[in-house]
């Protein structure tokens, strides 16, 4: 055994990366370190183990808590029992009905075989509207099959739970609370969560233990996995959001039509919006760098679009933190996090639901195979080919976006500019395309050369006309 | 011309500037016109709609009528004009008026003189505009979309209004630096202007004294271009961050 290991795994540890992939250098100092890199502070020493010889379970398959059951979770749990590991997913609340704008690409539905009861909306016109009011019509270059689904979380999160419910996984109403680290190395993860019985739903719960080999936290952004590890923290942005329910002539517009608001009135950082749900619309905005103003930017949101909601009622105003960027630290040991725990929200668009499903099925595809369908034990590098799947895949799309965001949401002007670049259909059609998707598709470069220099033109006119209204008063 | 300007309104023959200062000063009035239509139906005092913000705070839920809501809103707002503080014409949003503004765009019509329009004051009315939007936000409304687009005002008189008074001073930067690297590559290497031109390494240089001279044009300038690269590198950074510990298990599975 040891003769025939030892060239494998000789191999294994060339190749066996744990490097960050190319598209991210890797800096010889961290002084510089964006937030809390002191919670990460233990230098720990490089050494690569090959998961190949990590021993095999006795007699049991590899035992996984999936913390969490939004998007991120159900299809993790979902994966990990399909691939043969024995699951238990952990939610605190199983019709929770997170706020949410609930907007999926379609290759989300392909991807994850969705249903299509479960998309309340059609989107296939989004209304862009510049701080100086131009509107802009963006979806005309859909073909007629495409879309962008609103879906409810809780019918979509219930959804991906029962799906993964019957593929094996134990689904625990429960609060997770905190979890002890292995005592030895192959020892197991100790989860302490409270038991809500579903006869008395009122009571604090009962507080029950469980002993698992690995732990998946996708238990979004106020993660307690991700205390639990000293994943140390991201900035957020808070998204404000109000649910109205607006008369039924009111509603047709709205009928396969959302809109973004930009504005330093309406967000510094972000953008309001107008999205439509089943009955009812969604108004709202978010902001990173002004968070104690958010009632005043919701009440310009609402200012922005009130000839097309008046009349209205407010059934439901809702908050959320939206995190900005991964985590210091999202892998350590047995514990990985996926989904908002972890961080993957894009900037400009706010989109995180594919992407915490996704970062799901990638951790548990990566358990899977390091675990030989839950044969043997999984060690940190299994859980480092999730990450650097991941990164790979979806890096040049977080940047792009955020690129996009520093560029066009700094300033009234660049707003004005990104509305108007907004009007082109080569534009509209790259970015339905990458966003339906998520796919960058190379564009024509007779046209990108085009968009290049329209949109400089763009800018420049915006941001002269900026520097004369700076110099008038009114 | 001559058959043109009779249909010209009276105030074109006055300079623009002027113009926008009589403007300026027939705006309240017809504001407070505006204000009057507007206002009906926004009955209710301050004090149901403070109510209101109370129990949100309070609850968050619950069916609260958005319409007063949007009182609260509109009582936000800084009273722009004297005409705001009357008790008729409270709680109602000022909304941006210019004659010259028809139909969601400029009249152009309205800037022409001798024939041609006066583009510098499309530039003009439309940054007024733009500046009274930031201070007044206002609905985006579908029946009158803003159809005006920047872009239809040429090339030129951008560049006429925006560039010139710049142009000389940076022609001339960019003059003197060319001239000093010239002189230092050729004192330095012995190669002469001529052979300079044909040189990769000049050309570079050349070139990065351009850009240098566009981007740079005042010394805070020097700040802002740090930033961005600061800026463009952060994300990548948070992102790397878990890259950047060394890994290890932190007990080794062989046996």
């Amino acid at each position: 055994m040891a003769s025939l290991s030892s060239p494998t795994a000789a191999a294994r540890r060339q190749d066996s990366p744990l490097l960050p992939f190319v598209g991210l250098r890797r800096s010889p100092s961290d002084n510089c370190m964006p937030t809390s890199r002191n919670a990460v502070s233990s230098r720990r020493r490089l050494q690569i183990c090959a998961a190949k010889s990590s021993p095999r379970l006795p007699g049991r398959p590899l035992r996984v808590a999936v913390v969490g059951g939004g998007p991120a979770g159900g299809a993790a749990a979902e994966s990990l029992a399909k691939g043969g590991v024995e699951t238990i997913l952990i939610e605190r609340k199983l019709d929770n009905c997170k706020p949410c704008g609930g907007a999926i690409p379609l290759c989300m539905v392909e991807e994850f075989d969705l249903p299509l009861e479960l998309i309340d909306r059609r989107v296939t016109k989004m209304k862009m509207i510049s701080p100086s009011n131009v509107a802009v019509d963006i979806g005309r270059t859909l073909k007629p099959h495409e879309f962008i689904g609103m879906v409810r979380r809780e019918v979509l999160d219930a959804y991906l739970r029962d799906r993964a419910a019957e593929a094996g996984a134990q689904v625990i109403n429960g609060l997770f609370l905190h979890l002890d680290p292995p005592e030895s190395g192959e020892g197991p993860y100790r989860l302490h969560y409270n038991l809500y019985d579903r006869g008395r739903p009122s009571a604090a719960g009962d507080r029950q233990t469980v002993e698992v080999d690995a732990v998946v936290g996708a238990d979004g952004a106020n993660s307690r996995v991700a205390k639990s590890i000293g994943a140390g923290d991201y900035d957020y942005a808070i998204a404000f959001q109000e649910r109205v329910k607006i008369p039924e002539e009111k509603m047709k517009y709205y009928e396969e039509r959302a809109e973004m608001y930009v504005g330093d009135d309406v967000s510094p950082d972000f953008y309001g919006w107008v999205f439509p749900k089943c009955d009812h619309v969604a108004v709202g905005t978010g902001t990173v760098t002004h968070k104690g103003e958010i009632k005043r930017f919701q009440a310009a949101t609402r200012l922005r679009a009130r000839d097309k909601i008046e009349g209205g009622k407010i059934i439901r105003v809702e908050a959320h933190p939206i995190p900005e960027h991964p985590r210091p630290r999202r892998v350590l040991g047995r514990v990985a996090l996926i989904g908002d725990a972890a961080g993957y929200v894009t900037k400009c668009s706010g989109e995180g639901i594919y992407f915490a499903a996704k970062s799901g099925r990638m951790c548990a595809e990566a358990i899977v195979a390091g675990s030989e369908s839950g044969t043997r034990m999984i060690d940190e590098s299994d859980l480092r080919k999730y990450l650097k799947k991941f990164d790979q895949m979806y890096w040049p799309t977080y940047k792009v976006l955020d690129v996009l965001q520093k560029v066009f949401y700094r300033s009234n002007s660049a707003r004005e500019a990104f509305v108007e670049m907004c009007a082109d259909e080569y534009v509209q059609k790259m970015t339905f395309d990458s966003y339906l998707y998520k796919r960058v598709v190379p564009g024509n470069p007779m046209e990108d050369l085009k968009l290049a220099v329209n949109t400089i033109g763009s800018l420049v006119r915006a941001s002269a006309l900026k520097r004369e209204m700076n110099k008038i008063t009114l | 011309m001559a058959l043109l300007s009779p249909v010209l309104p009276t105030f074109s023959s006055l300079s623009p500037n002027l113009s926008q200062k009589l403007h300026r000063t027939l705006l309240p009035k017809k504001k407070s016109s505006l204000f009057l239509t507007r206002g009906t139906g926004n009955g209710a005092g301050n004090v149901g709609s403070a109510a209101v913000e109370e129990k949100l705070e309070e609850k968050k839920e619950g069916a609260i009528p958005l319409e007063s809501e949007e009182k609260k809103v509109e009582e936000k707002l800084p009273p722009e004009s004297p005409d705001s503080n009357g008790a008729a014409v409270k709680a109602v949003v000022p909304t941006f008026n210019d004659r010259r503004w028809v139909g969601g765009t400029w009249d152009l019509k309205q800037f022409e003189t001798d024939g041609k329009t006066d583009w510098d004051a499309v530039i003009d009315a439309e940054v007024q505009r733009r500046k009274w939007l930031e201070d007044n936000p206002e609905a985006s409304n579908n029946d009158e979309p803003v159809i005006f687009d920047t872009s239809i005002i040429p090339w030129w008189s951008w560049v006429k209004r925006f560039h010139l008074p710049e142009a000389e001073l940076l022609n001339g930067r960019a003059a003197m630096i060319g001239f000093f690297m010239a002189y230092f590559v050729d004192s330095l290497t012995g190669i002469g202007l001529v052979d300079q031109m044909g040189n990769f390494f000049c050309k570079t240089l050349l070139l990065i004294a351009v850009a240098g001279v566009l981007l740079i044009r005042r010394n805070e300038d020097i700040d802002t271009v740090k930033k961005l690269l600061e800026e463009t590198t952060f994300y990548d950074k948070q992102w790397q961050a878990t890259w950047l510990e060394d890994e290890t298990p932190r007990v080794s599975n062989k046996e």
